[in-house]
């Protein structure tokens, strides 16, 4: 694979046209990646889920050069229907629109063109990858006291043309102060095999609100990972709900530094499994000064032979005294063969703080199923009224109720 | 409309039931008293369809062989079971349950299933008739419901389900004495001709406020004496000990 890295990023050098300083942060990157490689499972971060391993069994000569010269054409088909919404389209990984047909212009600013920095975060490879790999780096900055008035999609569509490639993508997302963004990404993959790598950096300003929904619900064979870093200042919100569903892999992994006193963030997501998909969400969230609060809700199904991951950390630094963490799994395992990996971490250096942590996983409560037969629901329908009504309250905790609509209709969920 | 002849369970090998007979008519009301692990609530279990039991002999209702119809297919037939502990159903709407339970029995005896505007004016007047805060009904199933709450939850499934049987297992445990009045009042309404109860109780109690046709004595698994209302009378002052 090492051959066929160096090809692909010679060639992406020598197609495009990176400043000089651009070339060399590349370059560095790419020699760091070409260091450290895929990670596996020896590494802590990686051990129930081996990236390696998965990339080596799903993707048959992977490629890392990417052709973004020619237009791809735009299933509108794929687009969110009843809800309005301005657009970031993504096809294969090149930006082929960006329409911002609800918002003041001026109140708005995207930039396509940044130059790289070093990624703060050295352990990990795969921002080496990413920024070694990545064409175009976006910004967009939402300016003081605006709140979009609609969500903003991203749309990460993907069509048959795809193959076995790496598709490298990267955000900065700015609110400043007293601004507001609803996010939805939402992936639609008709591709094969590919891995996909999604950086986000969000930073979010005082008395700022971010919300970021991902949606992942169409079946694929893609292998993506996710990483989201999160810098909250004073008084700021995030809500973070994950629908983790469709592709063969996923890793949505969320670094979040609490910074300002005030500050608040909200992780809540739903793995929905079946055959041999393997999904994880690993979080990091920081309790950096004093009176912050966060919240995890991750509920699981988990069918056939999938597998779930569920690495939730919560940190409270020395000075942040009266924090408020809390997280809490539950699985649903609908066969023996299904597997739900939780690893919660509390790290706690304060004295004064609340902080508390939850998993429990099982089958579906026979006693719960015999109780709704026994009013005339067979065994299915039986079971998915408990399944939906398991899923439901983590999908109630999103607070837009026009989204949360939405992903009630995506899920098929029944109030 | 209930026939059991020489009922036999067992669980994990160990004998709960042994030649167990019993016989309801339409229109009547069966009381079965019995001590704490005498076999009432495997009774009611059996009855109803659970899993987990080896049974032999035989139990027809409406000469139908009862063992082989699934919990769902007894539910259609007309057999609904008050649970002792009415289950909590988290993220399951109280409203949307019981629509679905009612039109699957409806939908199962090829009658017309009730839509949204039908229902409510049913479950409403139900509800109201039971006083049972309709705004629970918006709930959770049992979520957070009191005792004597997810009881009189059952009485009113019953009553919006309408079945031929009712087996209430110890329906009156945990409720209050007005509760308790209230789900008499809410039994003896829908007392008909062509509808039975089996009441599965340890107390006489209930029986002030359910006028009971026959009373069972059940010991060990079977039933050792059979009467009138004046026998649960007598078991309320001897005691289960001294009975025999």
């Amino acid at each position: 694979m090492e051959e066929q890295l160096k090809i692909d990023f010679e060639k992406l050098l020598e197609k495009s046209n990176f400043s000089k300083k651009n070339v060399e942060i590349k370059r560095k990157n790419f020699n760091n990646f070409i260091e450290k490689g895929f990670p596996n499972k020896r590494e802590e971060n990686w051990k129930f889920s081996d990236l390696n391993q998965i990339i080596s069994k799903n993707i048959k000569n992977l490629s890392f050069y990417n052709d973004l010269s020619k237009p791809n054409k735009i299933d509108q088909s794929t687009f969110i229907a009843g809800l309005e919404h301005n657009k970031l389209i993504f096809v294969n990984g090149r930006i082929e629109k960006i329409e911002f047909d609800y918002e003041e212009k001026n109140n708005i600013e995207i930039l396509d063109d940044l130059v790289l920095e070093k990624p703060n975060n050295a352990n990990n490879s795969l921002l080496f990858l990413n920024n070694a790999f990545v064409s175009k780096f976006f910004k967009l900055i939402v300016k003081k006291n605006y709140s979009l008035k609609k969500p903003l999609v991203i749309y990460n569509i993907t069509n048959k043309d795809l193959v076995s490639k790496s598709i490298n993508l990267k955000f900065d997302i700015l609110l400043e102060e007293n601004s507001s963004l609803k996010l939805i990404e939402f992936s639609n993959d008709k591709s094969t095999t590919n891995f996909i790598n999604i950086n986000y950096n969000f930073d979010v300003q005082k008395n700022s609100i971010l919300k970021n929904y991902k949606i992942d619900n169409n079946s694929n064979s893609n292998i993506k990972y996710y990483f989201n870093n999160i810098s909250q200042d004073t008084n700021s919100v995030s809500e973070i709900f994950l629908l983790s569903s469709g592709s063969e892999f996923i890793k949505n992994e969320i670094n979040c530094n609490l910074n300002g006193k005030y500050s608040s963030a909200f992780v809540n997501g739903v793995f929905l499994l079946n055959g041999s998909k393997h999904h994880e969400i690993k979080t990091n969230i920081n309790h950096l000064v004093e009176n912050t609060k966060s919240y995890q809700l991750i509920k699981s199904v988990l069918e056939d032979e999938s597998k779930a991951v569920y690495q939730g950390k919560i940190f409270v630094d020395s000075k942040a005294q009266k924090t408020d963490g809390y997280q809490l799994s539950k699985a649903i395992l609908l066969n023996d063969n299904t597997e739900f990996n939780a690893k919660p971490e509390l790290e706690i250096y304060a004295d004064d703080v609340k902080c508390s942590h939850g998993s429990s996983s099982g089958s579906l409560n026979e006693d719960s199923i015999f109780y709704l037969m026994s009013r005339g629901l067979n065994y299915k329908e039986a079971k998915k009224l408990l399944i939906n009504g398991f899923l439901l309250d983590v999908v109630e905790k999103i607070t837009d109720s026009e989204i949360k609509n939405l992903i009630k209709n995506i899920m098929s969920l029944k109030q | 409309m209930l026939k059991i002849k020489n009922l036999k369970a067992d669980i994990d090998s160990k004998s709960i039931l042994n030649n167990f007979n019993l016989e309801i008519k339409p229109g009547e009301v069966h009381a079965i008293m019995g001590p704490n692990g005498s076999g009432k609530s495997t009774l009611s279990n059996i009855l109803s369809g659970k899993k987990g039991y080896k049974v032999s002999g035989e139990v027809l209702f409406e000469n139908k062989n009862l063992f082989e119809l699934e919990t769902e297919e007894r539910a259609h037939k007309g057999i609904f079971l008050a649970f002792q502990y009415p289950l909590e159903i988290p993220g399951v709407n109280t409203n949307i349950f019981l629509k679905t339970s009612l039109n699957a029995i409806r939908k199962a005896n090829g009658e017309k299933e009730l839509d949204a505007i039908e229902f409510l004016k049913l479950v409403k007047l139900k509800a109201k008739n039971l006083k049972f805060d309709e705004e629970k009904l918006n709930r959770q199933l049992n979520v957070g419901f009191s005792g004597g709450e997810k009881k009189k939850n059952e009485i009113l499934q019953m009553s919006i389900l309408n079945p031929k049987l009712s087996i209430l297992d110890e329906t009156d445990s945990g409720l209050d004495i007005d509760a308790l009045k209230t789900v008499a009042a809410g039994v003896n309404s829908l007392r008909k001709n062509d509808n039975s109860f089996l009441i599965i109780t340890h107390y006489q109690r209930l029986l002030d406020y359910i006028k009971p046709d026959y009373v069972h004595v059940l010991m060990n698994g079977k039933i050792i004496k059979s009467g009138g209302p004046e026998l649960a009378l007598e078991l309320e002052n001897k005691g289960y000990e001294n009975f025999n």
